[in-house]
């Protein structure tokens, strides 16, 4: 067992600052940051307000800044921190609630706007869309598809820290997937969404922030820098969403 | 700095090399357009007259504008080499290994150029040799 520094960020319930506390806790070898807020909650501090679920990094609800870098305090072992002590806030770019719980209302705000349901002309038919296995989209989309909607990537991003009406990283990625998607009709409609001025990609400055601290490991970078060249080039898009589909067939 | 936020740097600095690039990137930018509105001011000296403009001149060939010319030339190829970099990597070209082009590229190449370029006119510009 090795005793850590715990220095967290608090807050009052209305979101107001109450500056760093810190606390000294002891933890094996292999334990997490999760496990030293539970310690600390049970042990130390019982009004200290945290989020999680699984427990095992898939829900995306135990997401906060960890030693300055956005990531899953249930899949962050503290001994991997190479620190006699660990800084703990809220993430970024998100209003804080109360402690380390932050509300993600911005954050689906911008995950709305983009349509993230399938909207597909033929919604009452039950003909299976056909994706052959070569095809981009089968190809492409599966390294993109594993979005736990945690907000890390919002939280790490310096353009989403200084403008608001920014969509983020997450919700881009789910429009390139829905674009590819065969079944879906609704493309022009997103991509005017990504491509408006203020809120769309362009805005991304491939600062690489997001594809750094995701935890699912998605290339976001990947998906702007795709969706840009398609903008620029139309042509890509249409020849990448044709190869990438194939309507539905009986 | 923040011990915890000093090791954050010193660990994560490689996984987070696209942000340094950025800040680079800009704060390169800031450096050139203070040197542009520099580089104005002397040329406009040529509408006082040609005294006015060599002593503007002779100005820079003192050590000291030597050292800021030896600055100033890290910081072109740096903006350059790393612009360069951002530019590919809007085009889709290697932003897989924007970490690799960003150290070595834009670093490694651009500390090679920069000695290449600097050696010169420090021995010259401040040695006087």
């Amino acid at each position: 067992m090795n005793t850590y520094q715990v220095r967290i960020v608090r807050s009052d319930e209305k979101g107001v600052s109450r500056g760093v506390e810190t606390f000294s806790v002891a933890l094996a070898d292999r334990m997490t940051v999760l496990d030293a807020l539970f310690s600390i909650q049970a042990n130390q501090d019982p009004s200290l307000s945290f989020r999680c679920a699984c427990r095992v990094g898939m829900c995306g609800t135990c997401a906060m800044t960890i030693n300055a870098v956005p990531r899953l305090a249930c899949k962050t072992q503290v001994g991997r921190l190479d620190s006699p002590s660990v800084t703990i806030a809220p993430l970024p770019n998100l209003p804080v609630v109360k402690d380390l719980v932050i509300s993600l209302e911005p954050f689906f705000e911008q995950w709305k706007k983009i349509k993230p349901a399938l909207h597909s002309e033929a919604r009452d038919s039950n003909e299976l869309a056909r994706i052959p296995a070569g095809s981009p989209y089968a190809r492409e989309t599966p390294r993109k598809r594993d979005c736990i909607t945690c907000g890390i990537c919002y939280a790490a991003c310096g353009v989403k820290a200084t403008s608001g009406e920014y969509l983020g990283p997450a919700a881009i990625n789910k429009a390139f997937l829905r674009i590819l998607d065969p079944r879906d009709d609704a493309t022009e409609e997103r991509l005017d969404v990504i491509n408006g001025e203020r809120a769309g990609i362009w805005r991304c400055h491939t600062q690489f922030g997001c594809t750094a601290a995701c935890p699912k490991k998605i290339d976001l970078t990947d998906t702007l820098v795709r969706l840009k060249r398609a903008m620029l080039f139309p042509s890509k898009l249409k020849k990448l969403k044709k190869k990438g589909v194939s309507k539905a067939v009986s | 700095m923040k011990p915890d936020v000093a090791t954050a740097v010193r660990k994560y600095r490689w996984q987070f090399s696209g942000m340094v690039a950025h800040v680079i990137q800009r704060a390169t930018g800031v450096l050139l357009l203070v040197y542009l509105f520099l580089h104005v001011l002397t040329v406009n000296k040529l509408s006082q007259g040609p005294e006015a403009f060599n002593q503007a001149l002779a100005t820079f060939k003192s050590p000291l504008f030597k050292v800021l010319e030896i600055m100033l030339l890290g910081t072109v190829i740096l903006h350059a080499l790393n612009g360069i970099r951002i530019t590919l990597i809007d085009l889709g070209v290697g932003h897989e290994r924007q970490r690799q082009l960003f150290w070595v590229w834009s670093v490694g190449l651009g500390a090679v150029i920069f000695l290449a370029g600097g050696i010169p006119i420090f021995l010259a510009g401040v040695l006087k040799l």
